[in-house]
């Protein structure tokens, strides 16, 4: 019965996919014939350089430059408030963890009138760095919330350990802690940078040049002048998501434990 | 000494200006070489200025957006962009174009078709240049139609005819996806019924729409129109599974294309049917060319929107993308006709198309028209039933209530 | 350490007063406001609000949008808990499944949007085989799709969120029911069940206060046609293509005031300690 549900979860999972995946392989005149193909009968790469064609490549590096910009900011950041959290006798910390979660929960279109005009204000509409800011602030309470509950599973004692032998709180935070702690960085960072990777709206509103656009505002305004260029749009998807799909299914364990972690405790 | 003389001699040196560039944002051409040997000569004719392009969107709905963002944030790199022709008064009003009395003498301005030329001068001054023309025409199999049909209901009776003895065929295709094209689709069959649009649909405006949603699409266009705009509609026309179109004039080079189109040669143009008692309309469509009124190269911005509202690349242009050209002159042009020979007629037509309603907010007045026009033509009111949304939510709420409470088995 | 705490929160914290707390103040302030790319600030106190209201498109995209919230959340619910059963029985291949359902999940938005509006394309879709409805010009199925597309998207993360929940429940417990003679489906729902309430809780949290600020999935399969408009996508179509700041302001504070009503309806009903505390 397990294993009828598993290949259902599976199929339903992986089919959409697969399918839209195959469409990249198709030229115009297959995909537009009624009968549905799952394996191209005469498969070509025109999709793939159409889409290399509208800038894809472009797009992936803005993307990239991007979320590392994101990961780079959001980590140092939220390791030290979930340090903060989860580690010191700080006062106020259930308002902290409240304010944390309040932001988590902010809409960004909210969050878009002003944040563009302070961004406009000092010429960062446009530019690969404006992304950044709000995106920072999106990434924030997660970070947090993750890092938090790592944090909280390391054994007071490290710290104890450390300042025993004589090593001040800095030197104790960077070389005592952190490695342990390592692999919920490494989590925090690769939600983070997913989330950066994929998010649309602020990409949309503050990117409007080709050059600087990221991968999901690139790939939703692609229709093209001819037809409806469902092979460009497909192959743009399918290289859009390999390097994500690859991450995700290496680091796979790593992302399910990250988001498990500390998840629920009775 | 030397040292003094050598550096008099490089003062004395006529300085070369650096070469200025200058942001051209059009949206993607059809017949890119054609642009890029008149945007070249334009080079050549001013040596101080490269011009760059930035294709944007094709579809007007979406280049708006996106112009309106870039003009918002004074984007460095924009200097010259084309305008639809529904925006120079929401444009001007939020001061984002340069005016342009001074590029073009009261005579000059009677040269190009008057509906362009009125949508581009806003409180009295001129903000934009027309750069072509377009206007709604209607395509058609000229080896299955044998006379373009004059009334809507005649369209529809000569669509069954054919579909019948061809049955792979769709009757009609044309834009009714919600978006700016619907309001032009629609303007055209409501118009020519004598109703009226704006502020609100008239009773004539009504039957005109509801012969739309009840004869036309599903009997003789297929309900996919509902989403399709210019570029899948033409498509289907152009693989030859329609016997009749419409679109904008551009199309005409398009659809004789052996190389784009399966039904090259084989095809007609004629002006919209209209119904009975009513005449035939088009509507007015067509880009301008605007200066943003933020760039710092508003000079050089200048000589290439009198280059491209020029006869010379106006006629150059019409004979290579068969768009319809802002200069009314060059319709006349023995080359242009010997070319193009249905453009006499077509004259008529352009002169006479009718603009859609014109106001600052026309963003706001097209959404709210295009929100009113797709809920009729597909028959059912986007409106949610009460009951139906917020149960969901009721249950979530349920549910988090009983999850919430309850003590451990 | 005591007193490195609010230095180390500092940052963090001052980084989301200025990009998070004040745009939001800001949009509240603007809301109060006419204000149009061609018009310049004029107040008009609750006015912007008084006109949603009497707004007909305004009315149906919060009504879509809770019936969005309200769709969505319960399906990935149920969905999630069946498909973290799965993920938590033992089975050989179990990682390989746990990597099959993690794609929806690291697919951007955008392109599952794409990947659903392709199965349901006029032309080239799958479905359109099997039937001739034009989908996306109905109401109904519009707004089917663009729930099925987000159900599909992010029901792994909730099944993740539930597989922790698993997780924590010891085998003993489980046993001990069986040996009392219970049959599966009472030992689901009288043991696993109730333990499992803070993961669902959690779940039901985070995913409910994502559902109201659905965005992608309307922006790219439908412009928000045939009553797919939802209030982000009303905010921005306002804000940034009609410049319209006041009104685009004013639904912006309307999603803000529905997600922050619905957090505190979550906070007032659970009780504090099956949420996550510090210790």
């Amino acid at each position: 019965m397990t294993r009828v549900a598993a290949v259902v979860l599976v199929a339903c999972s992986v089919a959409p996919f697969a399918w839209f995946a195959s469409a990249s392989f198709k030229g115009p005149r297959e995909i537009a014939q009624r009968r549905p193909t799952l394996v191209p009968l005469e498969p070509t790469l025109d999709g793939y350089r159409g889409a290399v064609d509208k800038g894809l490549a472009g797009w992936m590096l803005n993307s990239l430059i991007v979320a590392t910009a994101t990961t780079l900011v959001t980590l140092p950041l939220a390791a030290g408030a979930a340090y903060a959290l989860s580690r010191t006798r700080m006062r106020g910390r259930r308002i902290l963890l409240g304010l944390v979660l309040a932001a988590s929960m902010f809409p960004q279109v909210t969050l878009a009138h002003t944040l563009y005009g302070m961004l406009q204000s000092v010429g960062l509409v446009n530019t690969r760095a404006g992304p950044v800011f709000p995106y920072v602030s999106l990434t924030l309470p997660l970070a947090i919330w993750i890092l938090a509950s790592f944090f909280r599973e390391i054994p007071a004692e490290l710290e104890e350990a450390a300042r025993i032998d004589g090593a001040g709180p800095v030197r104790t935070l960077v070389r005592v802690f952190l490695p342990v702690a390592a692999p919920g960085v490494f989590t925090a960072a690769i939600l983070t940078f997913i989330y950066a990777w994929n998010e649309f709206f602020f990409a949309l509103v503050l990117l409007t040049g080709n050059d600087v656009r990221t991968l999901p505002p690139g790939i939703a305004t692609m229709p093209g002048q001819y037809t409806f260029p469902w092979g460009e749009i497909a192959a743009a998807c399918v290289l859009a998501t390999a390097p994500l799909l690859a991450a995700v299914l290496l680091l796979q364990r790593r992302i399910v434990s990250g988001l498990t972690a500390g998840a629920v405790k009775q | 000494m030397l040292r003094i003389a050598l550096a008099g001699l490089l003062l004395s040196l006529p300085q070369e200006p650096a070469p200025v560039e200058l942001h051209f944002l059009m949206w993607k051409p059809h017949q890119r070489e054609a642009w890029t040997r008149a945007l070249r000569d334009f080079e050549k004719l001013h040596p101080r200025i490269r011009v760059r392009v930035e294709e944007g969107p094709h579809s007007s709905s979406e280049l708006h957006a996106m112009l309106v963002t870039k003009l918002r944030a004074r984007d460095p790199e924009l200097d010259l962009f084309l305008i639809d022709v529904v925006w120079p008064a929401e444009f001007a009003a939020a001061g984002y174009l340069d005016p342009i009395d001074d590029l073009f003498s009261e005579e000059e301005r009677k040269r190009f078709f008057p509906g362009p030329i009125e949508a581009d001068t806003v409180d009295g001054r001129l903000v934009a240049a027309p750069f072509n023309v377009d206007a709604g025409l209607l395509y058609f199999r000229k080896d299955l139609v044998k006379a373009a049909p004059e009334t809507w209901n005649q369209l529809a009776e000569q669509a069954a005819a054919i579909t019948a003895r061809h049955p792979d065929l769709f009757g009609y295709t044309g834009q009714f996806d919600r978006y700016e094209g619907l309001v032009c689709n629609l303007m055209e069959l409501i118009r020519s019924n004598g109703g009226r649009m704006a502020p609100s649909l008239d009773e004539r405006a009504e039957e005109a729409v509801a012969w739309a949603r009840d004869r036309l699409i599903g009997p003789v266009a297929p309900r996919a129109v509902l989403n399709q705009r210019e570029t899948e509609s033409r498509e289907i026309f152009l693989q030859g599974h329609a016997v009749f179109h419409r679109n904008w004039p551009e199309t005409w080079k398009i659809a004789n294309d052996p190389a784009r189109s399966k039904v090259a040669g084989r095809v007609g143009l004629a002006p919209l049917p209209r119904f009975e008692g009513g005449r035939s309309v088009s509507t007015l469509g067509g880009w301008q060319l605007a200066i943003a009124s933020h760039s710092p190269r508003r000079a050089e911005a200048r000589a290439l929107v009198r280059y491209l509202a020029g006869f010379d690349v106006q006629k150059r242009l019409t004979l290579e993308t068969s768009h319809g050209p802002s200069l009314s002159a060059v319709m006349d042009d023995p080359d242009v006709l010997a070319r193009f020979p249905h453009f006499a007629e077509m004259k008529r037509v352009f002169f006479a198309a009718e603009p859609r309603p014109r106001s600052p907010d026309y963003a706001e007045l097209s959404d709210r028209l295009q929100q009113t026009l797709y809920a009729k033509l597909t028959g059912a009111e986007d409106g949610v039933a009460v009951l139906p949304a917020l149960a969901p939510m009721a249950v979530l709420g349920l549910l988090v209530f009983y999850l919430s409470r309850g003590r451990r088995a | 350490m005591r007193k490195l705490g609010p230095w180390l929160a500092a940052p963090a914290l001052v980084t989301l007063a200025v990009l998070a707390a004040v745009p939001i103040a800001g949009a509240l302030w603007q809301s109060l406001f006419h204000e149009t790319s061609r018009e310049p600030a004029r107040f008009v106190g609750l006015g912007n609000y008084v006109q949603l209201a009497r707004d007909p498109e305004v009315r149906n995209s919060v009504l879509f949008t809770l019936q969005f919230v309200g769709t969505s959340v319960v399906l990935e619910l149920v969905l999630g808990l069946a498909a973290a059963l799965v993920l938590h029985a033992k089975f050989r291949g179990r990682g390989l499944v746990r990597a099959a359902v993690l794609v929806p999940w690291a697919i951007p938005t955008v392109v599952a949007a794409w990947i659903w509006r392709y199965v349901f394309d006029d032309y080239s879709g799958l479905m359109t085989y099997a039937s001739d409805v034009s989908w996306f010009s109905d109401p109904f199925w519009a707004r089917t799709i663009v729930i099925v597309a987000d159900v599909w998207k992010t029901m792994p993360f909730t099944a993740l969120l539930i597989l922790a929940g698993l997780q924590t429940i010891s085998d003993d417990v489980i046993d001990a029911a069986r040996i009392d003679g219970a049959g599966p489906w009472r030992r689901f729902v009288h043991v696993t069940l109730p333990l499992l309430r803070p993961a669902l809780l959690v779940a039901l949290l985070f995913r409910t206060m994502d559902a109201f600020r659905v965005f992608d999935a309307v922006f790219v399969m439908t412009r928000g046609k045939s009553g797919t408009s939802v209030l982000q996508f009303l905010g921005y179509k306002a804000l940034f293509d009609q410049g319209n700041y006041g009104k685009g302001a004013a639904i912006s504070a309307v999603v803000f005031l529905l997600i922050a009503t619905m957090t505190v309806f979550y906070v007032r009903s659970v009780p504090s300690r099956l949420m996550e505390a510090d210790r």
